[in-house]
């Protein structure tokens, strides 16, 4: 019974893996990629990339800085959501689920919808800086270097709150509500409750969240693609846009499957510390 | 914080103020561009902004059905078609595979949980350059049928991963009276078990479906003329050749967004159920 779905994964999932990695050991463009002899390279591609220039290095930094500091905000702001509607009050639920929106919508059109609100002249951000005095000139955001990777990773925040939001409240509601009664009893205050109760108790649902996080945003591609597509100058390259450039923009397609490589390996090992430290704790 | 219970009169309304403040902040780049969308070009770029549009312009969303250049309906079109087959690929192989993991034991079920598991986790980048070459090859490529395949690749391992916890959670005794009165095992699963993980089949079938409608890079890759591609692809495209024409842009996004809003609207609860154990669960 599981058959065909188990073909239909190899054949389209398991394969292009494998196919990935002899792709990146070979010598393919668009010259050869036609041709029925494929010369193969050793590691010339990686060592190319790494020798070359420095956009492997600097894709993979900027992957790192992006996640970690999409993930460190969406966390925060997440958790803080979750524990406001933690209390049952009249608007938590209905307004709860209006928040899930941010995160259903297509990627593409988040990427415009910020790619137009962090525009130079036109973009409803500089106004609001400008009207509150924090500004005097019009920041060009996704023009300018040091900008390009904020306004990104703000995006990307916007994205990622109602995943985490959603996620620790569901964590939330397994906290039995006895141990918060005799904790107030006991005189402890709502700080002190917090440390000793909430947070070791959230503990699973706080690490699953945060290496799934991590996971879903190290792969960033849509995102990055259509607000700056890595420019300016690189500054917002990631490893899934580098390597689509190198792919479809230049038809290095051995390279492109290098990098694409490369940044599968790290979450390979990320995965299994998912599988680890969470998936295997909660099927036990 | 955390005290579960009600609250009093006072605090139930300052948390329902705060609460409808952070809706509005988080929502606010939304009613931003629907309101942009109904704005002249030259509204768009007037300084102070308006918060609501001076004139009523429908334009941008009239102009597409007229026009040939980029048409979006068409594009929306596109995109029904490749996410409807993509779901319906997914449940017809996830809705027996997950049935098979749930109820029986067999070698390399556990390797096979997993493998599903990590495929979840895998970036398009990986699958992106030899799926071009495999579909070049197999002449699928500038089809439906390509991005169709890429994008089930996605709902596969999320149907079967939710489902099976759906399945398992059927008590036998059920099953066993299904054939007592008579169905044979296909006959069974059909009028007994699967009408009972219907749930679970509504959130498959909804992600499956919204992760296809969110796919950018496949239709990009896999189909090159225009008049194929889905409506994020045409989009984008759009950005490339046009990228001030806010007015039209933004009509882009809100025709895009529709399926999302009606999916939100009358499946919320599948939407949060397939979130919390899609992702906590595995």
């Amino acid at each position: 019974m599981i058959t065909p779905a188990f073909i239909y994964m190899l054949f389209f999932v398991g394969y292009p893996i494998f196919y990935n990695i002899i792709l990146s050991f070979q010598d393919v463009t668009v010259k050869t990629l036609r041709s029925d002899v494929k010369e193969f390279v050793g590691f010339r591609n990686y060592i190319e990339l790494i020798q070359q220039d420095n956009v492997l290095a600097m894709s993979l930094w900027n992957t790192l800085v992006f996640t970690v500091l999409s993930l460190i905000f969406q966390f925060i702001i997440g958790f803080a959501l979750a524990l406001l509607f933690n209390n049952k009050f009249k608007f938590s639920k209905p307004v709860r689920g209006l928040l899930m929106i941010p995160w259903m919508i297509p990627i593409t059109v988040t990427g415009l919808i910020f790619k137009f609100m962090f525009g130079t002249d036109v973009g409803i951000i500089n106004y609001f800086l400008h009207s509150m005095n924090l500004i005097s000139e019009n920041i060009d955001w996704l023009t300018n270097t040091a900008t390009a990777m904020p306004a990104v990773i703000f995006a990307n925040v916007w994205i990622g709150i109602p995943f985490n939001m959603i996620l620790i409240s569901t964590g939330l509601t397994t906290i039995p509500a006895e141990l918060y009664e005799s904790a107030s009893i006991d005189g402890a205050n709502k700080f002190h409750i917090f440390r000793s109760i909430t947070l070791p108790l959230l503990k699973p649902t706080i690490e699953s969240v945060l290496i799934l996080g991590f996971i879903y945003t190290f792969k960033v591609y849509d995102l990055v693609y259509v607000m700056t597509n890595g420019g300016p100058v690189n500054s917002t390259q990631v490893l899934s846009t580098y390597s689509y450039k190198l792919s479809f923009d230049m038809f290095k397609y051995s390279k492109g499957a290098a990098v694409a490589n490369i940044l599968f390996i790290i979450l390979f090992f990320v995965s299994l510390l998912y599988l680890k430290y969470v998936y295997v704790e909660e099927e036990a | 914080m955390g005290i579960n219970g009600s609250l009093s009169k006072r605090k139930n309304i300052i948390y329902c103020i705060i609460s409808v403040v952070i809706l509005c902040l988080l929502l606010f780049p939304l009613y931003w561009i629907l309101i942009t969308s109904l704005k002249t070009e030259k509204e768009i770029f007037q300084i102070p902004p308006t918060f609501w549009p001076k004139e009523l312009n429908l334009k941008s969303y009239r102009a597409q059905l007229e026009s040939g250049d980029f048409n979006m309906f068409h594009s929306f079109g596109n995109s029904l078609i490749i996410s409807l087959g993509a779901m319906t690929i997914s449940i017809i192989l996830a809705v027996p595979a997950s049935y098979g993991i749930a109820k029986y034991n067999f070698v390399g079920k556990k390797a096979i949980i997993l493998g599903f598991l990590v495929t979840q986790m895998l970036p398009v980048s990986v699958l992106l350059t030899p799926l071009f070459i495999m579909f070049k090859d197999m002449h699928l490529y500038n089809t439906f049928w390509s991005t169709i395949f890429a994008d089930a690749t996605i709902g596969i391992p999320f149907s079967v991963l939710i489902l099976k916890n759906y399945f398992a959670a059927i008590p036998k005794e059920l099953e066993e009276a299904a054939y007592i009165d008579g169905c044979n095992k296909f006959t069974a699963f059909i009028r007994v078990l699967i009408p009972i993980a219907k749930p679970g089949v509504m959130v498959c079938g909804i992600f499956s479906f919204l992760y296809a409608w969110g796919d950018l890079a496949y239709g990009m890759t896999f189909i090159i003329d225009q008049e194929k591609r889905p409506i994020t692809a045409g989009i984008f495209n759009f950005m490339g050749q046009y990228g001030t024409k806010w007015s039209y842009l933004t009509a882009f996004a809100i025709v895009t967004i529709i399926p999302v809003a009606l999916i939100f609207i009358f499946m919320q609860k599948y939407i949060i159920s397939g979130m919390t154990s899609g992702a906590v669960k595995g």
